[in-house]
């Protein structure tokens, strides 16, 4: 299979136009202006920092509170897990794995998933190059779930603010949750999917 | 591989393809990576600018209407879009709100507006570096935009007052879901790529490099 780099063509990563290498070198793209490169530049390295800071910052999103709910002046702060729980005990058995999975679950897996590629990238393992495309498909669409529990605190502070009677209020681990989303999105945008592909092409030569 | 025929690209995997005309309806996908590539519609301008208005319209009222209010011992809390994110602000978590607000109130609007612009240059035929500008933007925050997400935050905070109190729907809810609906089918249906070859032409035809 020919690629762009290949056959000595750089695609501009803004409009996706193809400049020769020689033309490239000057840097910049001549239809829109872009920077050029053949590959995003430290992709790798970039990921690996996003990574390690989501998993650092896990820990107190899922230490501290993120949500305390009062009913007449009597509540206990909820961590994400204990919110599960909870939730499971009151029969919400559905709510219960679909909050688990987007909060819990999705950025672990988000982690581990952009971990196995970047592994596969540097020790050159030979897994299928077309499921770890879907894997890194998957990562980026499923990214955005996480966002779930933090809408829906922003929804419920509002939707039960009734003083003395019942009130909703956000917690420390909620900021922290914040931070590892954003840092999961990150890592995933700077994220290069063709550096997969680039090590079918060296093993060929 | 046809030397000398402009070429595509793919931009999951690099394989470089030789480029055929896609009849609108069909689409265009890698022969190696399976990542869609091309996927033209008919008439996207019209379209484009049909969808932007129509969420930009109801963007309105979905940020500023109620999507639910809580009844509880005769007590009544109303709840909307942009009151949510305000409350954040004002209990000190600010970093949170921001986050909210960029991913569901923000960047949405940006998206359908930048959308409503691109179009309207378009068909003015104004392919000059405003263009190109708001081309860019439009696909950086792309992914920002979590409107999905915020509607079933809405049906599991919904599903977990019910046992509470009284919760009903509002107006806000009924414009959103419409909202949603609008800029979902915007964003599939936008393809950039032809409006860049246009850019392309404008500024004096720059052309693809071809393998020789």
């Amino acid at each position: 299979m020919k690629t762009a780099r290949s056959e000595g063509l750089v695609m501009c990563h803004d409009c996706h136009l193809l400049v020769k290498q020689s033309t490239a070198g000057r840097g910049a793209c001549p239809r829109c202006g872009s920077g050029l490169h053949a590959r995003i530049p430290n992709s790798i390295s970039h990921t690996w920092a996003f990574v390690v800071a989501a998993w650092v910052l896990l820990l107190p999103a899922n230490l501290y509170p993120i949500m305390t709910v009062i009913y007449f002046g009597e509540g206990e702060p909820d961590t994400i897990v204990s919110g599960v729980i909870k939730l499971a005990e009151e029969g919400m058995i559905p709510i219960a794995i679909l909050v688990f999975v987007a909060s819990v679950a999705v950025p672990i897996l988000k982690l581990l998933g952009i971990m196995l590629l970047l592994f596969t990238i540097h020790f050159k393992w030979s897994l299928s190059k077309t499921e770890c495309t879907v894997l890194y498909r998957i990562i980026e669409v499923i990214g955005a779930w996480s966002m779930l529990d933090l809408f829906m605190i922003s929804i419920l502070v509002t939707l039960v603010d009734l003083g003395s009677v019942a009130q909703i209020s956000a917690g420390p681990g909620a900021t922290a949750f914040a931070t590892v989303v954003v840092l999961t999105m990150f890592a995933a945008m700077s994220f290069d999917p063709r550096l997969i592909w680039d090590l079918q092409e060296e093993s060929n030569d | 591989m046809l030397y000398g025929q402009p070429h595509i690209a793919c931009h999951e995997c690099d394989a470089l393809l030789a480029t055929v005309a896609v009849p609108p309806g069909k689409k265009l996908v890698c022969p190696r990576c399976n990542c869609t590539l091309r996927k033209p519609v008919r008439d996207p301008i019209n379209r484009g600018l049909a969808l932007s208005l129509t969420s930009l319209t109801l963007m309105v009222p979905a940020y500023f209407m109620p999507i639910m209010t809580f009844n509880m011992l005769g007590l009544d809390a109303v709840d909307t879009m942009v009151k949510g994110v305000l409350h954040l602000f004002q209990s000190g978590f600010w970093w949170m709100a921001l986050l909210v607000m960029f991913c569901s109130i923000l960047a949405p609007m940006l998206q359908n507006l930048l959308l409503l612009l691109i179009c309207l240059l378009v068909r003015a035929g104004q392919y000059g570096s405003v263009l190109v500008l708001l081309l860019k933007s439009q696909s950086r925050i792309r992914k920002w935009a979590m409107l999905e997400v915020y509607m079933l935050s809405i049906l599991v905070a919904y599903v977990k007052m019910i046992d509470s109190g009284q919760v009903h729907i509002g107006v806000g809810m009924i414009c959103f879901t419409g909202m949603l609906f609008s800029t979902t089918l915007n964003v599939v249906i936008f393809d950039t790529q032809p409006i860049w070859e246009k850019v392309g032409r404008y500024y004096g035809g720059v052309h693809e490099d071809r393998p020789l």
